[in-house]
């Protein structure tokens, strides 16, 4: 009996496996698959290197050549979303690409650069970029200290030195009374 | 919620009946924390007594056991035994977690090994010396455990003044598998590196008399990856989650579960409602395809084929439907710290019930044919029997202690995320065979179905994460569990600086699960050997040799995977034939 049972339940099975190189696989419309960044609207700004579990996501600032350099090696990926997720601009989006194989390393690194802005005070590299100083000007010209934009402005295109340098003047400024 | 005040009353009644069992002076400190928990210090001398009162006297398995390196703090290394108290209080919702700690100096690092007294504590404590070097004296196999055979002595990766990124050098010393079993007419077979059938690589010695076992021993923690160390030293504790996701390659989602659970317990973070039930619909979608997987491998090993590829082809709709919930088919990683990161809109849940729906459907015709086949049923019935009485010494979880007749079951015994509100009545079959194992397995299946339905209907509204700032406290405490496929996993958490981990500890179910191999296996066959082992469900894969050694003509014959294969069939085929292995 038991084979009867099993004769009948396998001659109704059709062809299960799909047809995969031939025909492509789909996969639903919220698939994790490859990140793929948005360059021209990304800032530069780190927070998707912070957050990436895996550290595939780097991201450092290059004086030399006054950049911001973001890299991305899609070898460590673990398609978390944890970049999408903290993104301020929505620059970067996980694609439902997932044929990431590749012949070489280098093919599954991406790089983008970013460049840096200059400083009012000492004409230096800024320590973020260009974008990044014009979205948080952007912010902060919507926001509820608007009317105080003009005296942060000074601030805001200083590097780190030259802000220390005129905290420390204005202190003793301040304190000299 | 009337529940709560019961634990809780349960929970001091324990606490008396531990102070008058044991004598006055054991106990230095006991902490109530929330309704369930209970931390309760002994004296380093009084470690094995408290133990057995608490495991024997009380009622509890052995969870997980916790080795810490407070130097730092205090000048000191703390033992934490984790034991949940089962036994004559199952129909309390919330059964207490009792954990017994001591301190041990620095400059004495020794215990008085409870193993003697409580069998299951065997491994925790060989791991404890391997890693932080603290000594249990009397323990009855003091051999390594978790570290390779060439690591140098006297060095202790988990000490906190070891660093994640030495590297030692390496001193190969030969690993002793138990001499006194090798005697006149037994022979040993060496089942390694790679063993057949579980993907971890692992070696077991197998001493057969003829076609019969006598006894087994094995060496494993090959992959032993140092996962823990890594997290406490480069990780934060909101990137660990999904750290904890790749602890294993079928249950990660409930690690990560686990691992959060732990932290929020720690640092008392509330989760939203909707945030446990979506987490509950995951846990129940891996158990679903963790199930299926080990029913089609079973079939497969019994060479059932039609089985195995049914089974594999509804679990084909499984993995679509955690594609659909998380955008994954295996690494969810929908957790963090206090909820989940992604919601689960309508449209998608009708989606899934549609395809469950089919599933369900067609996972009870497959199971029908499947126990209705003689040969199956020869293969699995009456073999590879775990006594209910070592079961309960081993503290061994999931199916298997459900298949012997223990109703243990983590979601019905500590109700975690969304089964306060769902209860879930554990599946108890009392075979203690492999085929009882199936039956849990199939019968969980069906259930897991019924759940997931149920929490995607009931579904609650409101936020799946909680976005309240987290406060860390330094050193808080947290234990987090979940009833992964294979059982009970426990995480044991204690917070550190700089938003890190101070101390993270993974329980994974088969831990618990692998000392009871050698009872299950003797008296019965070389080829019912991978499926016992199958029976037990660690992962899987195909492995490459045996090699045969005849110790009494010192001859080695070799044999291929295909011929195991072959050999496991023959008899599969005729139960009365034994095939000649030399």
């Amino acid at each position: 009996m038991a084979f009867i049972k099993l004769i009948e339940h396998s001659s109704r099975r059709g062809v299960a496996t799909h047809p995969y190189p031939e025909k492509p696989f789909e996969v639903d419309e919220l698939y994790r698959g490859k990140p793929v960044l948005d360059a021209s609207a990304c800032i530069g700004c780190g927070a998707c290197a912070n957050a990436c579990p895996a550290e595939t996501i780097k991201v450092e600032t290059d004086y030399g050549k006054g950049v911001r350099r973001w890299t991305i090696y899609y070898g460590r990926c673990i398609f978390c979303a944890r970049c999408q997720e903290v993104c301020p601009v929505n620059a970067i989006e996980l694609s439902r690409e997932f044929e990431l194989a590749a012949k070489n390393r280098e093919d599954l690194t991406v790089v983008a650069e970013f460049k840096l802005g200059s400083c009012a005070k000492c004409k230096g590299y800024l320590d973020v970029s260009i974008r990044h100083v014009e979205l948080a000007q952007k912010l902060l010209e919507r926001s509820e200290i608007a009317n105080i934009m003009q005296e942060l402005a000074r601030y805001m295109v200083m590097c780190l030195k030259c802000k220390r340098s005129f905290f420390v003047e204005k202190l003793g400024e301040a304190t000299r009374g | 919620m009337g529940g709560e005040a019961e634990a809780r009353k349960l929970l001091e009644k324990c606490v008396e009946r531990l102070k008058e069992l044991l004598p006055p002076d054991a106990i230095v400190d006991v902490k109530v924390k929330g309704k369930d928990r209970v931390y309760i210090e002994v004296k380093r001398e009084y470690l094995p007594e408290a133990l057995e009162k608490v495991y024997w006297e009380l009622g509890g398995y052995l969870s997980s056991m916790v080795g810490t390196d407070d130097r730092s703090v205090d000048g000191h290394y703390r033992l934490y035994y984790i034991v949940s108290i089962e036994e004559n209080v199952r129909h309390i919702q919330w059964k207490p977690w009792v954990v017994v700690y001591t301190k041990v100096p620095w400059d004495n690092p020794k215990f008085k090994s409870t193993t003697p007294k409580v069998p299951a504590a065997s491994w925790y404590e060989r791991e404890v010396k391997d890693l932080l070097g603290l000594e249990p004296t009397g323990h009855p196999d003091p051999r390594r455990l978790a570290l390779p055979d060439d690591w140098p002595e006297g060095l202790y990766p988990m000490r906190k003044d070891f660093k994640f990124y030495e590297r030692p050098p390496r001193q190969p010393k030969p690993y002793m598998f138990r001499p006194e079993k090798v005697s006149e007419g037994i022979v040993q077979i060496p089942m390694s590196p790679i063993h057949a059938l579980a993907d971890e690589p692992s070696q077991f010695r197998l001493f057969v008399d003829g076609e019969r076992v006598v006894d087994v021993d094995y060496r494993m923690f090959y992959v032993f990856r140092g996962l823990e160390k890594l997290a406490e030293e480069r990780f934060t504790y909101n990137q660990t989650s999904f750290l904890a996701e790749r602890v294993c390659g079928i249950c990660g989602y409930a690690h990560s579960t686990a691992y959060c659970e732990a932290v929020e317990d720690a640092l008392d973070i509330e989760v939203p409602e909707r945030a446990e039930y979506i987490r509950t619909i995951m846990l129940e979608v891996e158990r679903l395809h963790s199930h299926m997987l080990n029913l089609g491998i079973a079939c497969h090993l019994t060479a059932f084929d039609w089985g195995f590829m049914e089974l594999f082809r509804i679990r084909e709709k499984i993995m679509k439907v955690a594609e659909i919930l998380s955008g994954g088919r295996k690494t969810y990683g929908m957790n963090l710290v206090g909820g989940v990161r992604r919601d689960i809109p309508k449209d998608k849940a009708k989606k899934v019930m549609e395809l469950l729906k089919t599933v369900r459907e067609e996972f009870k015709k497959a199971l029908d044919v499947i126990t209705s086949n003689e040969l199956f049923l020869r293969r699995c019935e009456e073999v590879g029997i775990l006594p209910k009485k070592v079961a309960r010494a081993l503290s061994v979880v999931g199916p298997l202690v459900r298949g012997s007749g223990l109703p243990r079951d983590t979601r019905y015994d500590h109700p975690y995320a969304a089964y306060k509100y769902i209860r879930v009545k554990p599946a108890v079959e009392s075979g203690c065979d492999v085929f009882s194992r199936l039956m849990v397995r199939a019968r969980e299946v069906l259930d897991a179905l019924d759940i997931v339905e149920h929490a995607l209907d009931q579904l609650p509204g409101g936020p799946i994460l909680n976005e309240e700032k987290i406060e860390l406290v330094e050193y808080a405490k947290g234990i987090g569990y979940d009833e992964a496929p294979r059982g009970e996993n426990v995480h044991f958490v204690v917070i550190g600086k700089d938003s890190r981990v101070h101390k993270w500890r993974v329980r994974a179910a088969t831990y618990n699960n692998w000392p009871a191999l050698p009872y299950m296996s003797r008296d019965y066959t070389i080829t019912d050997f991978p499926l016992i082992v199958a029976s037990l469900d660690p992962c899987y894969s195909c492995t490459e040799r045996v090699i045969i050694v005849d110790v009494k003509r010192k001859k080695t014959v070799t044999v291929s995977y295909a011929r195991l294969v072959h050999l496991s069939r023959k008899v599969s085929q005729n139960p009365t034939h034994t095939p000649q292995l030399l």
